[in-house]
């Protein structure tokens, strides 16, 4: 038992101090990586707002991440509604559609998109982008509804119904409530993934920055100790993000069932 | 059809439209392309295995599939041997939050970033180095730890055993705590339990794990070109820059349907493997099982 638990605290060791080292060198006073370090400041954050381009590529990774988040609520909204209903060969089909992309690699996808656009004649643009990213986040909603709604009671919907709700009412009051919670975390899931995104977007960018792919034309570039502030700000910013998901998704569900339990 | 079935129809038509407009279609596209060819800036469509033909024959090509096989399949079964005894911990020994909640926080934090860390962690100039300097254990710098398959194998696994982790968590949950709990009380070792209890019924969730883990090492090139050297590259770079670079697009994608195909025969080993050694019970087995899951 005691070795488990030294396997198991050595591997969340291995996981956690790459990100450390990069959080405790972005307060660097030196431009060197020599340890133990001499002192702390904060010009390489100071440096990240004279970059102009650096602020660009940040709002329009903001901007993809927003609209990636919408549309994908509204197809995994409908998906999830339409996952209740289906038989049990309906549903296969709906999942090896919207499942099977996160079982390919990025590379994959990223290429057969941009053959597409290619054949298409369409131009590599923001678009393009989104129109990636919601290949890439509709999956990870729907193993998460999946889950969600394979405890869902479609008898609850049916004695709203027998009750005299309309099918709208019985919408509104029953079955949104009952699945908001883990869409809301997911669509806040999409928008960290998108924001986070590189490997298909490198392909059907065109010539757009978004901001992972600045943070790599400066990786390729030099070795500054500005990408190492810019990247504790992106990972703190994704922490932040997942955590809001995540205290959403509580939230609500816990207020949902709070109120059932008063009325 | 019932009603509420035609309904679901409606519902489900605009999520699995989408999908196959920008995921079945460009994947077929992407297929047929492997048969077309470039002449000079321009493809023509065609039927021809040539670009399959050149892939093969090309010594560049085998030198870092192979890089690719080892690599992923090094990466993939050190993934897994890590996120079991993790996965075992977080499911049977201590549902820690905050355990679950740092291995979330690692798999959503950056790509990219991640793959920097490990560069500033193994280069010259780089942390291990600095370490090992002050602690007198080297002399000058170790040069072999980045620009290697190895600093490709240990940026990998950092990148995925976040997510095989949380795959084996869910396959072990499902697992009720009582059956191994009886297979202790009838004599066995904890290490026979979990290869006569735990494996077997998590079998396809631990197999899952790995061939994911192996597919998306094997199809990544950003990490082989940020860490890898010379030595360290793999198919997944080498595709890219059909698509980027040179721009023979059907070669890369003939490129990308033979990794698929060494992905379907490392799978098809897997099993096999799986199933001589025991670990993996006959099919027959788990079926059932899976029904009143």
């Amino acid at each position: 038992m005691m070795l488990l638990k030294a396997v198991v605290y050595a591997t969340l060791a291995y996981l956690l101090i790459p990100l450390v080292v990069i959080i405790l060198f972005s307060f660097n006073a030196e431009q060197s990586f020599s340890f133990p370090i001499n002192g702390y400041s904060l010009r390489w954050y100071a440096l990240i707002f004279e970059d102009p381009q650096l602020g660009q590529a940040l709002v329009k990774s903001l901007m993809i991440a927003t609209a990636t988040a919408i549309v994908t609520l509204v197809l995994g909204t409908a998906a999830s509604l339409a996952w209740l209903r289906l038989g049990r060969f309906g549903r296969s089909v709906l999942e090896i559609l919207c499942i099977t992309p996160i079982a390919l690699p990025g590379l994959f996808l990223g290429v057969s998109l941009l053959v597409l656009a290619a054949q298409l004649g369409v131009r590599l643009s923001t678009v393009t982008i989104v129109v990636s990213h919601v290949v890439l986040s509709v999956p990870m909603l729907m193993i998460a509804m999946r889950a969600r709604l394979a405890l869902f009671d479609r008898t609850l919907e049916e004695a709203s119904r027998d009750l005299g709700a309309s099918q709208i009412g019985t919408f509104k009051r029953i079955t949104l409530p009952l699945i908001a919670p883990t869409l809301i975390s997911c669509a806040i899931l999409s928008f960290a993934l998108s924001f986070d995104e590189f490997v298909v977007t490198s392909f059907v960018a065109g010539t757009e920055t978004t901001l992972p792919m600045y943070i790599w034309s400066m990786m390729r570039r030099t070795v500054t100790p500005l990408i190492n502030s810019v990247s504790t700000l992106a990972l703190l910013f994704s922490i932040a993000v997942m955590a809001i998901g995540f205290f959403v998704g509580r939230f609500k569900r816990a207020s949902a069932l709070s109120e059932r339990a008063s009325s | 059809m019932t009603p509420s079935q035609r309904t679901g129809g409606i519902l489900a038509a605009p999520a699995a439209t989408y999908m196959l407009l920008f995921f079945v279609v460009p994947a077929i596209l992407l297929f047929s392309y492997s048969f077309w060819i470039s002449s000079g800036f321009r493809i023509v469509p065609d039927f021809v295995l040539t670009n399959y033909i050149s892939a093969i024959r090309s010594p560049l090509f085998l030198r870092v599939t192979y890089n690719a096989i080892v690599i992923g399949l090094v990466t993939a079964s050190v993934t897994l041997c890590l996120s079991i005894p993790v996965g075992y911990y977080l499911t049977y020994v201590a549902r820690s939050k905050i355990i679950f909640y740092l291995i979330l926080v690692t798999w959503f934090s950056s790509y990219l970033v991640r793959i920097y860390a490990w560069r500033t962690l193994l280069g010259t100039n780089g942390l291990l180095n600095a370490v090992l300097l002050q602690l007198g254990i080297v002399d000058t710098p170790v040069q072999a730890f980045l620009f290697s398959p190895f600093a490709v194998a240990i940026t990998l696994t950092h990148i995925y055993l976040p997510f095989a982790i949380l795959m084996v968590v869910s396959a072990m949950s499902e697992i009720k705590a009582e059956l191994i709990e009886a297979s202790r009380d009838l004599g066995t070792s904890a290490l026979g339990a979990f290869f006569r209890v735990v494996a077997p019924n998590a079998a396809q969730g631990l197999i899952g794990a790995f061939m994911l883990t192996f597919i998306l090492v094997a199809g990544d090139y950003v990490t082989p070109q940020m860490v890898g050297g010379s030595s360290g590259q793999t198919t997944g770079l080498l595709i890219a820059d059909q698509f980027r670079k040179t721009g023979n697009w059907p070669l890369g994608a003939a490129q990308a349907f033979l990794m698929f195909l060494v992905s379907l025969v490392i799978y098809a080993l897997v099993l096999a493997l799986g199933r001589l050694t025991g670990l993996i019970p006959a099919r027959r087995k788990t079926k059932p099982a899976r029904e009143v899951a």
